[in-house]
């Protein structure tokens, strides 16, 4: 089984084949693909150039080199293989299986040798590693790049509300500050989305005008400058919890944006807004119960609780509407007449401007309470509302423990469900493990009843 | 199984090293002839989808509609007889001649040149029980808004004041005032916006693409009877706002002028989308009018005079008023 000839070279150039004349080749009918170029005419162009391929330019380039080596073993390697195929046929189809995976195993380039295998074992054993240790920090990496979508959503977080200016500052206050931080830090870097701590101090700018929390829109705008290729701005206020960390904002709302908004507020309309509007002198989209259907015009995405509008959590985008919403917010007039009955400040105001300037109500959209806004139970009345309140077996996305400032404990509310959205989300050994200790647990309690 | 001479497969070693990169090279050649080919087209039809889609499908508005609020409770047939046939003689001027003028409002124009200049007259009646207790000269918004939900094919809608007659039928507004190089040598650039010397001014640097809504003012205030607004989401938003409740029950002395002069001082949004332009482009006052000024006062050939404040003011009386000029109006045509 060996070939008759020599692969390699005479020292002086030229080729020990034998068959090595024009003659001898064109009887051959040989081919090796298709639509071979004859024998006869690559002789022309070689006797054009006029010189005889000499040994130094025949050898150049690692492939051209080891192309001739590849191929011969290759085909030793299947001669081999189909040898022992017709040989050992008749001992049944083990045989045929270990044989077929030598010969693909040994396929590879390397491998053959017990040294060749050695070195893939490490070399996968490496790979293993730093998939271990670098994959968690590569794919947020990723995610933060403009391939990866995240930089497309920014997280506002209110915090420091009021700075303890007004009310003095205590532990609590500053533990709830420290792990609503945290727990936004960590859902934004897991996913590539940027976070804006918003500093919410008293300032003389906004108490002067008798407008605290109306700084809001200042805020959002602020935000807009800061992040230029920001689509998205999610408004958080510092007193909300994001449960699942593993829910990214694109697969919960934005990639299916049509089916998760609605926009005719009747589905859902504590407050009676008339909708949609009825004076003649509007124009379709104005009267229009769905905006203009599209869900590129949705500028806002909000969520109503018992009482209203809830804004605290929202999203806008950025957009000329957005910038007109923005500006039209406040407006001395109207807050001169309001704001002795605005209890609740802007969203107030923007439930306002919602009902009585048509424009707005085609670029904003609603979402179920629970998909970005769940309350605690004890907000919104004290009977459980599966409309309003957290459903653990749902899997919330976000809870917001409004209104805990007045008679309940927000920091023991967000201590409650920093636990259970860390206890939701362990991992899987421990899910077996505890499972094993309910099993035995179940036993013993079995043993002991009888 | 021996091999006496070289398998068949394998190729004479000379021809190896020739043959196959000249072989290859034409391969791949045809190969990055077709990728390049393949990928300059997605990259045409991508462009096309893109960019063609809105502009084949949607119909670019084009054509003014002139708006013109008649209260027929307190204006007498005849009045009402006279505002109509002098907005309606312009309208036929420029209905026809329009195509020509319309090339150059806008590249896109030219699309769809169907429409040319509409009248569009509203009853403040109609608008009674929107407005309420407040001044029925709110009606302007809404009225505005409704022309603009009857006529969405109209690109600009040109509200002008009862008061008023067009003296100078002859002028289009594309050619006065809407082609860009016009706009752009009319607009007053970093000027109050109440005069005299309030302390919010127009933009120093202001597009003319950005322009949606062109406006004059007189001594003291904006002048929302004459005014042209370009058809889209800002009108929208703008006009809404105008006419938000809590404006006209704020009680502003000059109510919908007031109102208008707020929004433009504490709303930027707006104010970027606002020409202002010299009082006699598009609102010359009267002799004697409130609040006329040397420059704002009416001269041969301008386009409209206003009687402003010929309602309300006491010993004035706008029928009288307006007869002389409808009278010079009316000679305009055989003079020509």
């Amino acid at each position: 089984m060996t070939l008759s000839r020599s692969p390699s070279p005479r020292p002086g150039g030229g080729w020990s084949s034998p068959a090595l004349n024009a003659a001898a080749d064109a009887a051959s009918p040989g081919t090796f693909s298709p639509n071979e170029i004859s024998w006869g005419s690559v002789k022309a162009i070689s006797d054009e150039t006029g010189d005889y391929p000499s040994f130094a330019s025949r050898n150049t380039g690692f492939f051209s080199r080891q192309r001739l080596k590849i191929s011969t073993r290759l085909s030793t390697l299947w001669r081999g293989s189909s040898h022992e195929y017709s040989e050992k046929d008749d001992h049944g189809p083990k045989w045929r299986h270990t044989d077929s995976f030598r010969c693909n195993a040994c396929s590879l380039p390397g491998i053959c040798t017990r040294r060749g295998r050695f070195r893939l074992l490490v070399r996968l054993l490496i790979l293993w590693i730093a998939y271990l240790l670098f994959w968690s920090s590569i794919v947020p990496i990723y995610r933060r790049s403009p391939m990866g979508g995240g930089q497309k959503f920014v997280i506002i977080l209110g915090s420091n509300v009021e700075g303890g200016v007004m009310e003095l500052k205590g532990a609590r206050e500053w533990a709830i500050e420290r792990n609503s931080i945290w727990n936004k830090k960590n859902y934004a870097l897991k996913w590539g989305y940027q976070l804006e701590l918003a500093n919410l101090l008293a300032k003389k700018r906004y108490s002067h005008e008798w407008r605290e929390s109306w700084e809001k829109g200042d805020i959002i705008r602020e935000a807009m400058l800061k992040y230029p290729h920001a689509e998205w701005f999610w408004w958080l206020d510092l007193n909300t919890w994001i449960m699942e960390y593993d829910t990214s904002l694109q697969q919960h709302i934005f990639n299916n944006l049509e089916s998760k908004v609605y926009r005719d507020i009747t589905a859902y309309n504590p407050m009676n807004i008339t909708h949609p509007l009825p004076e003649f002198w509007l124009d379709e989209l104005g009267r229009s119960t769905e905006g203009d259907g599209n869900p590129e015009s949705l500028n806002m995405l909000l969520s109503q609780d018992c009482a209203g509008f809830n804004l605290g959590s929202f999203f806008i985008r950025r957009s000329l509407w957005a910038d007109r919403l923005l500006d039209a917010w406040w407006d001395p007039v109207m807050y001169e007449q309001m704001h002795m009955e605005w209890a609740h400040k802007e969203q107030d105001a923007f439930e306002y401007i919602y009902q009585s300037q048509p424009w707005v109500r085609s670029g904003v959209g609603f979402l179920p309470q629970r998909s970005i806004n769940a309350f605690p139970p004890g907000a919104c009345g004290d009977q459980e509302n599966p409309t309003v309140h957290y459903q653990q077996n749902a899997r919330d996305f976000v809870v917001n423990m409004a209104g805990c400032m007045f008679g309940r404990d927000c920091w023991s509310e967000i201590y409650y469900y920093r636990e259970l959205s860390k206890w939701l989300s362990r991992p899987l050994w421990i899910r077996f493990k505890e499972s094993v200790v309910d099993a035995y647990e179940g036993l013993r309690g079995n043993i002991k009843k009888t | 199984m021996q091999f006496a001479v070289p398998p068949r497969r394998s190729p004479l070693p000379i021809a190896r090293s020739s043959r196959m990169p000249i072989y290859r090279r034409k391969q791949f050649k045809s190969i990055a002839v077709l990728a390049f080919a393949i990928f300059s087209l997605l990259f045409i039809v991508h462009h096309i989808y893109s960019l063609g889609s809105p502009s084949l499908t949607a119909a670019v508005p084009s054509g003014v509609v002139i708006v013109t609020l008649l209260d027929r409770q307190r204006l007498s047939e005849s009045y009402v007889k006279k505002i109509v046939t002098n907005r309606e003689d312009y309208a036929k001027r420029h209905g026809k001649a329009f195509l020509s003028h319309l090339i150059y409002i806008r590249v896109e124009s030219n699309r769809r040149t169907r429409t040319g200049y509409t009248n569009f007259f509203a009853s403040v009646a109609d608008y009674a029980d929107a407005i309420g207790d407040a001044p029925r000269t709110w009606a302007i918004a809404p009225a505005v808004r409704h022309a603009m939900a009857k006529y969405p094919q109209s690109a600009y809608f040109f509200h002008l004041s009862p008061h008023s007659l067009i003296m100078n039928p002859t002028k289009s507004l594309n050619s006065h005032i809407l082609e860009k190089n016009k706009l752009e040598e009319l607009v007053m650039k970093d000027a109050s916006i109440v005069p005299p010397d309030s302390i919010i001014k127009t933009f120093a640097h202001q597009n003319e693409k950005d322009i949606e809504f062109i406006i004059t003012q007189d001594t003291e205030d904006l002048n929302p009877g004459s005014f042209i607004l370009k058809s889209g989401e800002f009108a929208r938003f703008f006009l809404d706002m105008w006419f938000d409740p809590l404006y006209r029950s704020y009680n502003f002395a000059k109510a919908e002028t007031h109102g208008l002069d707020h929004i433009l001082q504490w709303h930027p949004t707006v104010l970027a989308r606002t020409a202002l332009v010299p009082q006699r482009s598009i609102s010359s006052y009267s002799k004697d009018s409130l609040r006329a000024s040397p420059e704002g006062t009416y001269k041969d050939g301008d386009l409209v005079i206003q009687f402003r404040g010929c309602e309300e003011v006491e010993g004035r009386d706008c029928e009288r008023e307006l007869e002389p000029y409808y009278k010079i109006w009316l000679g305009i045509p055989q003079r020509d």
